[in-house]
């Protein structure tokens, strides 16, 4: 087991790790990628060796439009990892994609609109290059976007 | 709903004996101290010895602690041992493999016992847990979503767009219970009184949470002894008997953050089996203890729970209605965000010395059932218990 202040400074992912490979790959290339299940077409996220509607095991890392709204929100305001001292305050956030709202990413949110946040409000991926191994992706809020009610 | 042969288990066991440790900021003594002082604290309540334990329900313990624990204890019968859930599920759950051993005649006699040294060992990294789970390390924590208040906050922030639920309801939760904690000798923030209007100008850490919508970080240990029904009034304590107990998973499993139902806590599946098992329903209830690691859980909980609709938690937690002398209190010890957090050992405890009558300036009039919940991430356990 890693001791736990190696934990505390572990913020940035893995670009090598077999299970998230072609995620990362995407994110360099400007491309956001998510599994597809071959068999039912359901998206499979976190990646998974099942698909959660059918149980399928051939899935495919595909492209989707970056676009989404946002689900939820946390202005932090305490660092809680070492990494994140010169952050703080940040917003950090979970997005809904627009193919389908049951995949949700975590995500530093940013362009938040003067008017606040509010669920629902449209976002659209950017990448933010960390250094030549590593691209994260981030989402922003569309300018003069509106939330949409929710059911 | 539960299936129906469960129903054979309501009210077979009962809660005889209850001990626990002094809670404290950090102990100064090793975890297995803690633990053996708590155990044979709730032996000794029940007027029991450890010669008489043959079943250990021990959550959280690794091998050799289960055997140093027994063999220190004093534990000489082959005893019977079974882990289940995890967190406060498993202590609140924990009634439920008792009453499968004590009804398959494999145990006559069992100690859960669970204690917490996060306050000496955990220091400024409760989420290492989290940060060993491999997708949250890829694609959660570089994000800045994480650790568990972040998570909680999450949860808050969404009931908060979709119901109004307000920071001032919140509020209403944290100074409950930091109420209760000063009605008893051993909250950790018994002296540390606490307004509306103090905890709406305490800066945020992880916004909608203040320090005050958070739980405890501290040492010590709590145990409680179970045994057969009809054995239960040849002992010392009144008997407190287990009406009905339900454990109940999410689908999702462990990542929150892509819960279908977003809001809702497994506390969906363990509290209708609980209910279902002792044939009760939440307004047979006198008081509650509730999985409090944050102020909104309580208000998720209730709904969960049946104590209220989907969005109505938040009013029904305001005007005092969930403090004591209120409509349904809850969480009577100051509970994990005030007393001290202990997976919910705490808060069983405490139901069980409302029921027997003993909990002094906290004690709730008449109180004849009460139900004790506990939570880890995709778990919960829903505890029903009654007076006699």
């Amino acid at each position: 087991m890693a001791t736990a202040p190696e934990i505390a400074e572990r913020h940035l992912p893995d670009p090598e790790w077999p299970v998230a490979h072609v995620f990362w790959e995407g994110c360099r290339v400007g491309e956001l990628r998510i599994p597809r299940c071959r068999d039912c077409s359901r998206w499979v996220w976190y990646p998974a060796s099942a698909c959660p509607g059918c149980g399928g095991a051939r899935h495919e890392w595909t492209r989707v439009s970056g676009r989404g709204r946002l689900f939820t929100w946390v202005r932090v305001h305490r660092a809680f990892l070492p990494g994140y001292k010169e952050r703080v305050p940040f917003v950090t956030a979970l997005v809904e994609l627009e193919e389908d709202p049951r995949v949700r990413l975590a995500t530093f949110l940013r362009d938040a609109p003067p008017g606040g946040l509010r669920a629902g409000l449209p976002v659209e991926v950017t990448f933010e290059t960390v250094n030549e191994r590593l691209t994260l992706p981030m989402f922003r809020c569309v300018a003069g976007g509106r939330s949409q009610p929710e059911v | 709903m539960a299936p129906a042969e469960s129903t054979r288990l309501a009210r077979r066991i009962a809660i005889v004996g209850i001990g626990e440790t002094r809670y404290q900021r950090q102990a100064a003594r090793p975890l297995m101290a803690l633990l053996l002082e708590a155990a044979r604290a709730a032996l000794a309540d029940a007027g029991l010895a450890a010669r008489d334990v043959d079943g250990i329900v021990a959550p959280g313990t690794s091998y050799a602690e289960l055997h140093e624990l027994a063999r220190e204890l004093g534990v000489r019968a082959q005893f019977f041992n079974a882990a289940g859930y995890s967190g406060g599920a498993a202590v609140v759950s924990a009634p439920l493999l008792a009453a499968l051993a004590v009804d398959a005649g494999l145990a006559s006699t069992v100690l859960c016992v669970r204690g917490l040294a996060w306050g000496t060992e955990r220091q400024g990294n409760v989420g290492q847990l989290h940060a060993e789970m491999p997708m949250k390390a890829a694609f959660e924590i570089p994000f800045g979503w994480y650790p568990q208040i972040v998570y909680f906050a999450g949860m808050a922030r969404r009931h908060m767009e979709l119901y109004g639920t307000t920071e001032t309801q919140l509020g209403e939760v944290a100074v409950a219970f930091r109420r209760h904690a000063a009605l008893g000798d051993n909250a950790l923030l018994r002296d540390k009184p606490l307004t509306l209007e103090q905890y709406l100008a305490e800066p945020y850490l992880a916004e909608p949470f203040r320090a005050s919508d958070c739980c405890l970080v501290n040492d010590g240990a709590g145990a409680f002894v179970m045994v057969d029904r009809e054995r239960a009034h040849d002992l010392c304590q009144p008997p407190v008997t287990v009406l009905g107990v339900g454990a109940g998973v999410s689908e999702e499993g462990e990542f929150a953050s892509l819960r279908a139902d977003y809001l809702a806590t497994a506390a969906v599946h363990s509290a209708p089996r609980a209910f279902a098992m002792a044939g009760l329903a939440p307004d047979d209830v006198d008081l509650v203890t509730l999985y409090d690691n944050f102020t909104s859980m309580v208000i998720q909980q209730l709904e969960d729970m049946g104590f209220c609709r989907r969005g109505e938690g938040g009013p029904f937690v305001a005007g005092g209605r969930i403090a004591l002398g209120g409509a349904l209190p809850v969480n009577p010890s100051g509970g994990q965000l005030a007393q001290a957090f202990m997976l919910s050992m705490n808060n069983l405890c405490e139901t069980v010395r409302q029921l027997r009558g003993t909990a002094g300036a906290r004690q709730v009039e008449g109180a004849d059932v009460g139900l004790v919940a506990g939570y880890s991430g995709s778990e919960h356990a829903t505890l029903l218990l009654g007076r006699g």
